[in-house]
C-alpha cells in the first residue's frame, strides 16, 4: 500500500497549497469583518485583479512571478482603500444585505472592466520552477507549491507581527474590539477601517498572485467562488478568529482536494457549501463563533 | 372601498400600465422580437417580485436561481416523462420548489441575515452539481433536454397567446402579493422584519411566518423557472446560474426594495436599459453600467426608483422654503 499512502500524501499536499490560497483570503475578510463588520461578497474580485496584474506584468518584463508580489500586493491595497472609501464608508450600519448588495454591484463592475481588457477567456502562466519537483519520501512534491505554502507562512507571520507590536496595528485590534472605546482613545476609526479594508484587499492579491504563478487557470469570473468560501471558512473558523481562519482555510482546502480524488472534480465546490450547512445545522453560530453581528 | 379610496394615483397608473399590457400585442402586431423581449420581461417580473416577497420577511437569498431551476427542472421532467400539459406541471413544478424552499427555510430561519445568503448561495452550487453529475441520466447532465412550448408553435399567434397566459400569471402573482401584504400576514411580516425580538414580545412566532415566505417566495420562483423553459423549450443546468441568482436582486434594488412595485418598475427599466445597451453594442460595459447603477443607487436613492418622485419632491420643497 506505498503507493496509495503516497497518492493519499500528494493529495493532502493539494489540499494545503489551496488551502494557502483560501487562508490568504479569509484572513483578510476577517480582518476586515473584526473592524467594519462589513460583508463584502466582491473579495473575490480582489483575488482576480491580483492574478491579472501579475499575468500583466509577468508577460510584459518577464520578471521572477514571485517578485510581482511587491506590485501586486501595494496595487490591491489601494484598490481596496477606494472601494471602501467610495462605496463601503456611505452605507456603514445601514445593514448587511445593503453591504451584501453593494457588493454585486462592485462584482460585475470589476468582473466585466477586466474582461473589457483581457476578454474573458480562461487564461494561465507558467511558473520559471514549474518542472521542477522535490521527493519526500514517495511522494514527489512541486517546487512552486512549497515555495507558495512558505510565503504563505511568511505573510502571515508578518501580519501577526505587525498586528501585535506596531501601534497602527494595536490601534487596528483595538477599533475591532470596541469600536466606540477606540474612538474615545483618539484612534481614527475611519482611517483603521481604510487601512484594513487595504490589507485585507493585498492579501487576496497576494493569494491572486500564489493563484496565478502556481499555474491554475484564470478568467474575469473566477472570483465569486472563492470569496463566498472565504465567508464559509470565517463561519466555521470563527468571526474575527484569525487562527481560526488559517485552520478553517486548511480544512476546506483538505477537504475539496480529497472529496474531488474520491467523488469527481465536479463536487469541488459544493463540497464546502455541504460542509458550511451541515455546521450551520448543528452550530448556528458557527464552530468557534459567539458573538459578533 | 369608495371610489375616492379606489382612485389613488397609484391605483390608476398600475390600471394604465396594465391596459397598455393588454393592449401591447395589437399595437405591436406581429413583432416577435418585442413579444419576446415582453414574455421574458414578464416572466423576470414575476421571479423578481418573488424574491423580493422574501425580503418583506428580513431574509435574503443569495441562490434564488436554485429554485427557479428545481421549479424549471421538476414542470419540464413531469412534462416530458409524465405526458403531462405545461400549465399543470407549472403549479406541480411550483409546489415541488416551494417543498425544498421551506426544507431549506427551516435550515435557516435560526441564521443570521447573511449566513442566509451563503447557504442559499452553496445550495444553488449543490443543485447544479447534483444536476449535472448524479443525477445526470435523468437530467441530462450539461446537455439539458427539450421541452414543448407553453403554447404548441403549430397554433396561429402562439406568441401572443403565450404573452397573454405568461402576463394573467403575473397580475395574479401581484394580486396574491399585495393581498398578503396587507392582511394579518404581512403586518407580521413587517414586525419580524423590523425587530424580531420585539416582534416575539408582541406574541408572534416568527419561524412559521418566515417559512411561509420562503415557502411561498420558491413556489412562485419554481413557477417562473417553468415558464421560462416552457418559452424557451429547452432546459439546460445554467438555469442555477449565479447571474440568474443575482438579476431579481438588481432588479429589486433598482425599483426599490419592499415595495410591490419595486421589482416591476426594476425589471421594466433595467431589462429595457439592458437591450439598449445591447443594440449599442456595449457587450462588456453593459454590465459594468449596471454595476455603477446599483451602486449609485444603494448609496444615494437606497429606497430604489419607485421614491424618485418623494425625493425630487423633498428636494424642490427644501429649495422653496
Amino acid at each position: 500500500m506505498d503507493g496509495g499512502i503516497a497518492v493519499l500524501g500528494q493529495v493532502a499536499f493539494w489540499g494545503l497549497y489551496s488551502g494557502c490560497i483560501y487562508i490568504l483570503l479569509a484572513t483578510g475578510l476577517n480582518l476586515i469583518f473584526g473592524v467594519m463588520k462589513v460583508v463584502n461578497f466582491a473579495h473575490g474580485e480582489f483575488l482576480m485583479l491580483g492574478t491579472y496584474i501579475t499575468f500583466f506584468f509577468f508577460v510584459i518584463s518577464g520578471f521572477n512571478p514571485y517578485l510581482l508580489l511587491f506590485l501586486s500586493i501595494p496595487i490591491l491595497i489601494g484598490a481596496g482603500i477606494i472601494v471602501e472609501r467610495l462605496c463601503f464608508r456611505p452605507i456603514l450600519g445601514t445593514g448587511k444585505l445593503n453591504e451584501i448588495f453593494i457588493s454585486l454591484g462592485l462584482i460585475y463592475i470589476f468582473q466585466n472592466g477586466v474582461a473589457m481588457v483581457f476578454t474573458d477567456e480562461w487564461r494561465s502562466m507558467k511558473s520559471p520552477f514549474a518542472d521542477l519537483t522535490i521527493g519526500i519520501g514517495p511522494i514527489q512534491l512541486p517546487l512552486d507549491y512549497i515555495i507558495i505554502v512558505v510565503i504563505t507562512a511568511i505573510i502571515l507571520v508578518g501580519l501577526s507581527v505587525f498586528l501585535d507590536r506596531t501601534t497602527t496595528g494595536k490601534a487596528i485590534r483595538a477599533s475591532s474590539q470596541n469600536r466606540r472605546g477606540a474612538m474615545l482613545m483618539g484612534i481614527n476609526v475611519e482611517r483603521m477601517d481604510m487601512l484594513t479594508f487595504g490589507i485585507g484587499a493585498g492579501l487576496a492579491g497576494a493569494a491572486g498572485t500564489l493563484w496565478a504563478v502556481s499555474g491554475q487557470v484564470f478568467s474575469p469570473y473566477m472570483g465569486s467562488v472563492p470569496a463566498i468560501k472565504g465567508f464559509a471558512i470565517i463561519i466555521l473558523g470563527g468571526l474575527g478568529s484569525i487562527p481560526g481562519a488559517i485552520i478553517g482555510g486548511l480544512a476546506i482546502g483538505m477537504v475539496e482536494n480529497f472529496t474531488a480524488f474520491f467523488l469527481g472534480g465536479s463536487w469541488k465546490d459544493a463540497i464546502s457549501f455541504i460542509l458550511l450547512i451541515v455546521v450551520l445545522l448543528v452550530r448556528p453560530t458557527g464552530l468557534f463563533g459567539e458573538a459578533g453581528e | 372601498m369608495n371610489l375616492a379610496q379606489v382612485r389613488t394615483p397609484k391605483n390608476l397608473l398600475a390600471a394604465a400600465i396594465l391596459a397598455l399590457a393588454l393592449a401591447v400585442p395589437f399595437l405591436a402586431g406581429q413583432n416577435l422580437y418585442l413579444l419576446t423581449v415582453l414574455v421574458l420581461m414578464l416572466i423576470f417580473i414575476i421571479y423578481s417580485s418573488a424574491w423580493n416577497f422574501l425580503t418583506f420577511s428580513g431574509q435574503g437569498s443569495l441562490g434564488h436561481a436554485a429554485f427557479l431551476g428545481l421549479g424549471g427542472y421538476a414542470a419540464s421532467l413531469a412534462t416530458v416523462r409524465l405526458g403531462l400539459p405545461p400549465l399543470l406541471t407549472l403549479v406541480l413544478g411550483g409546489l415541488f420548489s416551494a417543498f425544498i424552499g421551506i426544507l431549506i427555510g427551516i435550515t435557516c430561519v435560526r441564521l443570521r441575515e447573511w449566513f442566509l445568503a451563503m447557504v442559499t448561495f452553496g445550495f444553488a452550487v449543490i443543485i447544479q452539481t447534483l444536476v449535472v453529475s448524479q443525477l445526470a441520466p435523468v437530467t441530462g447532465g450539461w446537455d439539458g433536454f427539450a421541452v414543448q412550448k407553453i403554447v404548441p408553435t403549430s397554433v396561429p399567434g402562439y406568441l401572443v397567446l403565450e404573452y397573454y397566459v405568461v402576463l394573467l400569471i403575473a397580475v395574479l402573482v401581484l394580486v396574491l402579493f399585495s393581498f398578503l401584504l396587507r392582511s394579518r400576514i404581512g403586518l407580521a411580516l413587517a414586525a419580524i422584519r423590523e425587530n424580531e425580538t420585539e416582534a416575539r414580545a408582541a406574541g408572534i412566532n416568527p419561524v412559521p411566518f418566515k417559512l411561509f415566505a420562503f415557502g411561498l417566495s420558491a413556489f412562485v420562483s419554481g413557477i417562473a423557472g417553468g415558464l421560462e423553459i416552457f418559452h424557451f423549450g429547452y432546459i439546460t443546468p445554467e438555469i442555477f446560474g449565479i447571474d440568474l441568482s443575482f438579476w431579481p436582486i438588481i432588479y429589486s434594488i433598482t425599483g426599490g426594495l419592499g415595495t410591490l412595485a419595486g421589482p416591476v418598475i426594476g425589471t421594466i427599466v433595467v431589462t429595457l436599459l439592458w437591450d439598449g445597451l445591447n443594440v449599442l453594442g456595449l457587450t462588456y460595459g453593459r454590465f459594468i453600467i449596471i454595476g455603477v447603477l446599483l451602486v449609485l443607487i444603494i448609496i444615494f436613492l437606497p429606497r430604489g426608483l419607485v421614491s424618485l418622485p418623494e425625493e425630487i419632491g423633498k428636494k424642490r420643497g427644501r429649495k422653496g422654503k
